[in-house]
């Protein structure tokens, strides 16, 4: 690289942060972030999950379990979750993202009203679950094993479960982090299956038939 | 007007207003009942996700195998029960989380649970019904 470095303003090449999940993974990490992309490294020791720069799509900030999320959607297609976050880094983030690459860190805030009723919207990688036009929570479609209908009116989807709790589906090295498909198995209670009443589905389908007859 | 009354009535219960009201306890990923606030915070995909009791129809716990699940019912159309006013059926259109089932190997915490669930239930049907005698 040519030496231009010092005629410019001295600024940061790197942020990193402590106690960051990955993924919902049982063990915390070092997350750090650099110009090419960023890095995810188990406190406990192993492998080093890496990103590209050029894989980033999009980003959000949200309140999620363990403190603040930085979630990415990767431009191609899926989700990486980074947990852990205290809420005084959003400017940090927000500027990591912005100037390394040229991605707004939006700051998305959920429902907390507590309702049940709202509207499922299906985005690139999520189904979101809108509650007055906030999701209450996001399901990537990579953790849906099995959709049907159920009955009248209801949609039934089936989650990928581990078969143990060892079987994360991913390198264990990567301090427990949550491959595709896994992500219901990472808590003590693991989310087995979700109904949604969705009006009309099949009363349409009841008229259309009811017109052939 | 009545439909100012049906939207006040909605309003009526609200789990959290900030995000730095949830028990600490959301951070195992494992459910959380929120007595004080009459919600129950479920672990989805690594989000806290607050229902309040007023959503909920009933829990129920069973065993399968290693497993023990809890289903968690919600009030939606079309079941039949529930007073009419509970719920905003003005709104055709809308979706609604219908029932959400967990697994866990700790079966003695999902009975507390639902337990605890259904004495929440009793309780907030009760002060609902004092607070129509009231106002009556």
């Amino acid at each position: 690289m040519e030496p231009l470095q010092a005629n410019v303003v001295v600024s940061l090449t790197r942020e990193s942060f402590d106690n960051i999940y990955l993924d919902l993974s049982k063990e915390s990490g070092k997350c750090r972030f650099a110009e090419t992309g960023f890095g995810w490294k188990p406190s406990g020791g192993g492998d080093t999950f890496t990103l590209n720069a050029v894989e980033i799509g999009a980003a959000q900030w949200s309140r999620a379990s363990k403190g603040f999320e930085v979630k990415i959607l990767l431009r191609h297609s899926g989700v990486v979750q980074l947990d852990g976050f205290q809420q005084e880094d959003f400017e940090r983030m927000q500027k990591v993202f912005k100037n390394w690459y040229s991605t707004n860190l939006e700051h998305k805030e959920h429902a907390l009203r507590g309702w049940n009723w709202g509207k499922g919207e299906f985005g690139k990688a999520e189904l979101a679950f809108n509650v007055q036009n906030r999701p209450a929570f996001e399901i990537p479609y990579s953790e849906i094993s099995n959709t049907n209908l159920a009955g009248k009116n209801e949609v039934a989807l089936e989650f990928a479960l581990p078969a143990n709790g060892d079987d994360t589906g991913t390198n264990g090295s990567l301090g427990g982090a949550r491959g595709k498909g896994k992500k219901a198995g990472a808590g003590k209670d693991q989310l087995v299956e979700m109904r949604f009443y969705i009006p009309g589905v099949t009363t349409k389908k009841e008229a259309l038939e009811g017109e052939d007859a | 007007d009545s439909n100012a009354t049906a939207v006040k009535k909605f309003k009526r219960f609200e789990s959290y207003k900030r995000d730095n009201q949830f028990p600490n306890k959301v951070r195992d990923l494992a459910i959380v009942v929120d007595q004080k606030n009459a919600t129950v915070v479920l672990p989805i995909m690594g989000r806290p996700v607050p229902f309040h009791i007023q959503t909920i129809k009933n829990a129920s716990k069973s065993d399968e195998g290693e497993f023990a699940y809890l289903r968690i019912n919600f009030l939606s159309p079309g079941q039949g029960v529930g007073r009419k006013d509970d719920q905003p059926f003005e709104d055709a259109s809308a979706h609604f989380v219908r029932s959400l089932t967990f697994r866990s190997h700790d079966g003695d915490r999902l009975q507390e649970i639902s337990n605890q669930i259904g004495n929440m239930k009793k309780d907030a049907v009760k002060r609902e019904q004092e607070k129509k005698e009231m106002e009556d």
